[in-house]
Order: structure tokens, then sequence, then C-alpha cells
């Protein structure tokens, strides 16, 4: 077949696919509305929630939720093949530095013994394995998006999907949790993010590629 | 490209034909080693890639920097997928080689062992609108099928030609 047979042939279908944009405002919601759901009947808000969210706790949902934000937002930006970071990307930075550096500062102030014993505990397990079973509906519906773009590097954004869903996991799970401590909170659940950010690069390598 | 991506046919295969040449050029300055011919079915591919890809677009951006991250993403793609197999340059045979007809350099042969590959309709519905130039509504016609299915059935096809080249050729 000519080149010029195939241009004829790929004019002919004008047969127009869907954005990522399209897909996603079709996919997330029933994702998000499933992880509510699978919340509301597995997990449960915290009985004192009220109490929690007028106090420093309140950073636990709120936190992830800027993470989710900014990582779709990167991902949605290289999903075009020609984009480059740019401003999602050196905010998502800043945001992980300061991350680190609160958990720099949580562990100057409690010691590595703080943290072993912060971490000495059942909710670990809990944390570890809620926030990627709550993200498994919402990485499934940032791949299916992801998937109608054209990302230069599909492990990056698989990777940046998975962190965005992760972290909205994150700010679900935190109203269940009741974990408060610093040397707990933001180790444990840069782990989970990281198991479904993780998955999401090793998915997206091979779903997003094109 | 923006009356394309509305569904402008003509529009469209006028905006293909004139960007074909500028991409051949590039496919052939990075990729000497596969030969006229593999550079087709590289430029080929390159093509499919903006097709099916064309909604990654956006209006408001510049369509050459978008052209070419394309065009570089699949030349490197396929080069890697290629790696094994090296062509030999022909240029070191011409003194001693008679000057044979050669194929055809815009013919490509990939596409045909892909469309072989493909659901016998379907491969008939593509080489339907390339090489004899039907429109939807003669194929339509001849299949005894509706305007819409051709349409879908059309999408489809090239659909799943890019997804078999990609496995054929790894």
């Amino acid at each position: 077949m000519k080149t010029d047979d195939l241009i004829a042939a790929l004019a002919a279908d004008t047969h127009p696919g869907p954005t990522v944009g399209q897909r996603l405002s079709r996919a997330l919601p029933g994702a998000m509305i499933l992880a509510a759901v699978a919340f509301a009947l597995f997990w449960g808000v915290r009985p004192d929630i009220a109490a929690a969210m007028t106090s420093p706790a309140a950073l636990k949902p709120l936190v992830p939720l800027a993470l989710s934000g900014l990582a779709g937002a990167l991902a949605l930006t290289l999903s075009r093949p020609e984009a480059r970071g740019g401003g999602p990307a050196i905010a998502l930075w800043v945001l992980a530095a300061l991350l680190a550096a609160a958990f720099g500062a949580a562990l100057a102030g409690g010691g590595l013994s703080g943290l072993v014993g912060a971490l000495a505990n059942p909710s670990l397990v809990t944390c570890l394995t809620s926030i990627p079973a709550l993200a498994l509906p919402l990485l499934a519906a940032a791949l299916w998006g992801l998937s109608a773009g054209a990302p230069r590097r599909p492990a990056l954004a698989g990777a940046l999907g998975g962190l965005a869903a992760g972290s909205l996991a994150a700010a679900l799970y935190a109203l269940f949790c009741d974990q408060d401590a610093a040397l707990f909170v933001l180790p444990a659940y840069a782990t989970a993010i990281l198991i479904v950010a993780l998955a999401g690069s090793l998915l997206g390598a091979r779903t997003l590629a094109w | 490209m923006r009356a394309a991506n509305s569904g402008d046919a003509a529009a469209y295969r006028q905006l293909l034909q004139a960007i074909t040449p500028v991409l051949r050029g590039v496919v052939r300055a990075r990729g000497r080693a596969l030969g006229p011919e593999g550079c087709e079915d590289v430029l080929q591919e390159v093509l499919l890639a903006i097709h099916l890809k064309r909604q990654t677009w956006r209006e408001d951006a510049p369509l050459r920097p978008w052209l070419y991250a394309i065009a570089r993403h699949k030349t490197a793609d396929a080069f890697r997928a290629r790696g094994h197999r090296i062509d030999l340059p022909i240029e070191d045979f011409t003194d001693a080689l008679p000057a044979a007809e050669g194929p055809d350099p815009m013919q490509a042969s990939d596409i045909e062992k892909v469309l072989a590959r493909l659901e016998p309709r379907a491969a008939d519905i593509v080489r339907g609108f390339g090489m004899r130039g039907e429109t939807v509504a003669e194929t339509a016609q001849r299949l005894q099928m509706t305007e819409v299915t051709v349409r879908v059935a059309l999408h489809r096809a090239l659909k799943a030609i890019a997804r078999l080249r990609e496995r054929m050729i790894e």
C-alpha cells in the first residue's frame, strides 16, 4: 500500500477519538463514587472527626488533596506529546520538598526511636493496604483516561496518574485514620501513595505506550 | 488541522499530504540505515500515530512542535524495535550491482503484511478507501453496511493496524 493510499484511508476516517479530558470526566466520577461507597461500607469516618478537622490533623486530608490535584494536572499536561512539565512540575517538587522537610523536622524532634515507636503500630498495616485498595478504581480510571493521550514518557505519565490516584485515596482514608502523629502519618502515607505511583508507572509503561 | 478535527475530510487529506514530504525528510535523515523502503514503513507508522492521536493537539497550540514530537517519538520507537535488524546501505554496492529497477520507494511493505493479518473485511475497507478512492457511501453500498458502521469499521481497522504493526515488528 502506498503512502498516498494510506493518507486517503486516514482522511476518510473522520471518527474523532476521545480526548483525555473527555474520558476522565466520564470515568472519574464513577470511580470516586465507588471509592467513597467502599470507604463508607468498610472504613467509615472517625468518630472525633469534628474535633480533628479543627486541629493540625486537618492537614491529613488537605495535603494529599493538593498533591493529587498537582499530580493530576501534571499528568494531564504530559499526556500531550510536545508538552513540558512547567509550573505544575515545579509546584510538585516544592510540595515534595516541603513534606520531606516536615518529616526531617519531626524526626529531629522525636529521634529514630520515636519513629520506630510510631510505626510499631497495627495501624501501619491498615494504612499500607487501605490506601492502595481505595486507590484501585481511581487508578484504573486515570490510566484509562490517560491512554487517550500521547505521553512522551508513558511510565512517567502512569506514575503521575498513580500519584494522583494514591493521594486522593489517602485524603479519603485520612477521614478514617485516627493516628495523628507526624512521625506516623508522613512515612506511612507517603509509602502507601508511592506504592500506588509505582503500580501506575509499571502499568503505564505498557498501557500508555503508543 | 482544526478543520480536520471537526470532521473536514478534504482539509485533513490536504494537511496530511502537505506534511508527508517534511516528515519523510525527518525519517530519512534519522534512518539512513533502514533504506528507502524501511523509511517509508516508519513514515507510515508516524502518519498512523498522528491520525490516531490527533485529538491530543490543542487547538490553541502551534501545530509544528506537536507534529515533530510525534514524529520523533515514533521514529525513535521504530528504530529501537528494529535495532537488531541492520540493513546494509545499498550505496556500498552500487558499483558492483547492475542498476536494477528498484521497488517504488513510496511503496511500503510492512503495511501489506499487516493488512494480510487483518480481518478480511476490515482490510478490504481500508484498501477500498486507500487504493480505490471509495467514499463512505460507496463502501456502504458495496458491503451492504450502513454508513455509520462503515465509519466505525474503518476507525477500528486503522487502530488495529497500528496495534498489529507494533506487535509484528517486535
